[in-house]
């Protein structure tokens, strides 16, 4: 039997209990050519060190749970193939998070930025029952259906520039998943949406660097989001102008 | 024997956080082609601040008459400024070309009742655009529109 093909991967390594900054750690292991970079993660964590911390759960690019750096790139590496790399494969934990240990990161601001945008549907009055089901057409689906694809990996989080220079930026993922709703016809929370999309460290951050766009493993194309948020913002401000909001004063 | 059951197992931890590392900045992110093209695109802001300062002279040298004029000129026919207004001309339609690809998906799918055309369509229609102001100044500079 022929002998696998060799790769070695550097490896970030942070212990909280012990280390000041991470460290790096080689491993050489034989890989399979039809691994997967988490193939290998997992191999390593099994086999050679247990001591090893990383994330994954569904291994289809799901879940996204399993976003590394690799060799400097944010991927889901369930979903990135091995073949792809050349001798050395440098995993980093994902770029701009706190690192919890190893390749693990800490999501806690950006669980707070999530909830900021208020992702869910707002109706002004809720339908009642016998007045039926909000229903809605294919097109108005299609006007956001790719936005809701998203599966928090953060991948966009660690590709995005304006994120690495002003981590407060409320960031590509959940700005899209506020202008998701936004586009959504059921909803009717645009307006308060609008308000917080004009605030500080939000959608005019954004330079359009389309980095999250390009590393986005379920092309959800937060930049675009993030983009189109603007004009309507700016649209609705304008609207604000002339026109008397809904209930309001 | 089997431990007992915990009835708190699953409630959160108290305050206390575990220690963390603080974020890792991405050091290698020029060597990505496609952020080396960002990084030019941000570069080509300091060719416009540069050529703000060269039409500031020229229009302080309309203020000081006809022999300042001919000066600012005579400066233009100067290698170096020429190979900086190649380099400007090369800045604009780099950003230019970037703003046009970018512009269509950053368009909303509606504006109330309207619908922006097909991305497409929209792009032709920047291209087209761009076409015919570039033409018109061309005439007007070529003295063919007064």
């Amino acid at each position: 039997m022929s002998e696998l093909p060799k790769k070695t991967f550097v490896i970030t390594r942070f212990d909280p209990d012990k280390d000041q900054v991470p460290k790096t750690q080689t491993y050489e292991i034989e890989c399979r050519p039809d691994w997967k970079v988490l193939d290998a993660i997992n191999f390593i964590k099994d086999e050679v060190d247990p001591t090893l911390s990383h994330r994954w759960s569904c291994r289809m690019a799901v879940c996204g749970s399993c976003g590394m750096n690799v060799n400097g790139e944010p991927k889901l590496t369930c979903k990135t193939s091995l073949a792809e790399y050349g001798d050395v494969v440098e995993i980093e934990p994902l770029a701009n998070f706190p690192i919890v240990r190893d390749l693990v990161v800490d999501f806690e601001s950006f669980m707070e930025k999530f909830r900021s945008v208020k992702p869910w549907i707002i109706r002004a009055k809720e339908k009642a029952p016998e007045e039926g089901t909000c229903s809605q057409s294919p097109e108005e689906l299609e006007a956001f259906r790719h936005f809701s694809m998203c599966i928090n990996c953060m991948l966009c989080y660690a590709a995005c520039p304006v994120v690495a220079n002003a981590p407060e930026f409320l960031g590509p993922a959940a700005i899209a998943l506020g202008h998701r709703y936004n586009l959504d016809s059921r909803d009717e929370g645009a307006a308060e949406r609008n308000e917080i999309f004009r605030g500080e460290g939000t959608i005019f951050e954004c330079s359009y660097a389309n980095e999250c766009s390009e590393v986005c493993p379920k092309n959800v194309d937060p930049a675009a989001a993030i983009n189109q948020a603007k004009l309507l913002a700016v649209l609705d401000w304008a609207k604000g102008l002339v026109l008397p909001r809904k209930g309001g004063s | 024997m089997a431990r007992s059951w915990n009835p708190h197992a699953m409630q959160p931890h108290g305050p206390a956080r575990t220690r963390t590392a603080p974020p890792q900045v991405p050091d290698r992110f020029w060597s990505a082609p496609r952020m080396r093209r960002y990084l030019l695109f941000d570069a080509t802001g300091l060719v416009y601040l540069l050529i703000g300062f060269v039409i500031l002279r020229a229009v302080w040298a309309l203020g000081d008459g006809g022999e300042a004029w001919a000066r600012v000129l005579r400066d233009y026919r100067n290698p170096l400024y020429l190979l900086f207004h190649a380099v400007t001309l090369l800045s604009v339609i780099y950003v230019g070309v970037r703003f046009f690809g970018l512009f269509p998906k950053a368009q909303p799918p509606r504006i109330g009742p309207v619908k922006p055309p097909p991305r497409p369509v929209l792009h032709a229609l920047l291209y087209a655009a761009w076409g015919v102001v570039t033409l018109g100044l061309l005439l007007v500079l070529g003295g063919v529109i007064a």
